[in-house]
């Protein structure tokens, strides 16, 4: 929506918007509350979701955040908090155009140089399962695409 | 490059510690009142049109006519290793680290992001022949050759010499670079060789003599003599 609302501000130059034109904002408000609720419940749930996919993960596939003899859970979970919390951002302001411009590009970059998609891949697949417990199924359809969304540009 | 200050972005200021600071207006910040524009790691930008790279190019032809392209890549040259030492300061800064001791992918990376937030294209670097003395790096959206269009040879020199100065100054190994595939040449991507200078040589000998960027690939990987 932020990224939209800069548009709006850009285009709607010296005229009134048209209905179409401010179409998104009213999407937005239909959703607000299910966004400010939903962050609210990954906010709080943050530590639990982290950890719950992290056990996951490693129930998948135990070398999956190793390599070799190195172990890279500390240096993931990092990552991963950072990655959660841009995403539940872009919930709360229904901006996935400034989520991926903001962060995912920069991000799959740098992933990409430690080649970490596989482990992204499977975190973001994973953790679409896990906030499910948390948030409620209208909560989830919102938040679950961008988490997709996340694991597409990251994944690969 | 101009270096006015490293203060003199104020979200950096604030921000310092922000690895994601791409995004068009927190990258750049527009001072008004002199009329500067800067980037995030105190580095003076100005705003160009296309008109103006047309002009470059076309105006350097006119004076100096076929060394042009020998001038372009010079130009480039003297950038990359002076955006090597910029860069140095600007990463440690930044990470708190030196970059003879990050990872090196994650480097380069680094290096690219202003360039991309810059206007100069995405890039992929292909290391898998690092050992064999040579790499390979893709360019998509060269602003160079997005301008010209397709005018059936390469035209990227600029960037061809800004990746040997850079990596040059980075590895302290005289390298050089040559464009072995361009978007103006049709294709979908820039695809530039980056190698000692016998074997840069020999690949724009190839070229010359009609092999592709896939010939010259083949021949550099099953060890052809030079």
């Amino acid at each position: 929506m932020l990224s939209q609302l800069q548009t709006l501000v850009r285009e709607v130059d010296g005229r009134y918007a048209t209905d179409t034109e401010l179409m998104f904002l009213q999407n937005y408000l239909q959703t607000a509350r299910l966004r400010f609720s939903a962050y609210q419940k990954i906010q709080q749930a943050e530590k639990n979701i982290i950890q719950q996919v992290k056990k996951k993960l490693i129930a998948l596939d135990p070398q999956l955040l190793r390599r070799g003899k190195v172990d890279l859970s500390a240096k993931w979970q990092r990552d991963t908090v950072r990655g959660l919390r841009f995403c539940a951002h872009a919930l709360l302001v229904a901006d996935e155009e400034g989520l991926e411009e903001n962060f995912l590009l920069w991000f799959q970059s740098i992933m990409r140089s430690f080649k970490a998609q596989p482990s992204c891949n499977m975190t973001y697949k994973v953790m679409q399962d896990v906030v499910r417990q948390y948030i409620t199924p209208q909560e989830a359809e919102l938040f679950c695409p961008i988490l997709a969304q996340a694991r597409l540009l990251l994944g690969q | 490059m101009d270096t006015p200050s490293v203060n003199s972005h104020k979200l950096r200021q604030q921000y310092p510690q922000k690895h994601n600071h791409y995004k068009f207006s927190e990258f750049f910040q527009f001072n008004r009142v002199e009329g500067t524009i800067a980037d995030w790691n105190g580095s003076r930008n100005i705003l160009t049109s296309e008109d103006f790279i047309i002009g470059l190019l076309e105006g350097l032809e006119e004076e100096v006519g076929a060394a042009s392209a020998a001038v372009m890549y010079s130009i480039g040259v003297e950038w990359g290793k002076q955006d090597s030492l910029f860069f140095d300061q600007w990463f440690e800064r930044e990470y708190n680290t030196k970059p003879q001791q990050a990872n090196l992918m994650f480097l380069l990376e680094t290096w690219w992001w202003p360039f991309t937030a810059q206007g100069w294209g995405r890039w992929e670097i292909d290391m898998a022949d690092r050992q064999q003395g040579f790499m390979f790096i893709n360019l998509f959206d060269s602003a160079v050759a997005r301008t010209l269009g397709d005018v059936g040879k390469p035209v990227c020199y600029l960037y061809a010499g800004l990746y040997a100065g850079f990596f040059t100054e980075m590895v302290r190994k005289q390298l050089s670079c040559i464009e072995i595939q361009c978007y103006s040449m049709g294709e979908t991507y820039c695809k530039f060789l980056l190698g000692a200078k016998e074997r840069i040589d020999a690949a724009a000998f190839w070229l010359n003599e009609g092999a592709t960027a896939t010939d010259i690939e083949k021949r550099l990987r099953s060890g052809d003599p030079l």
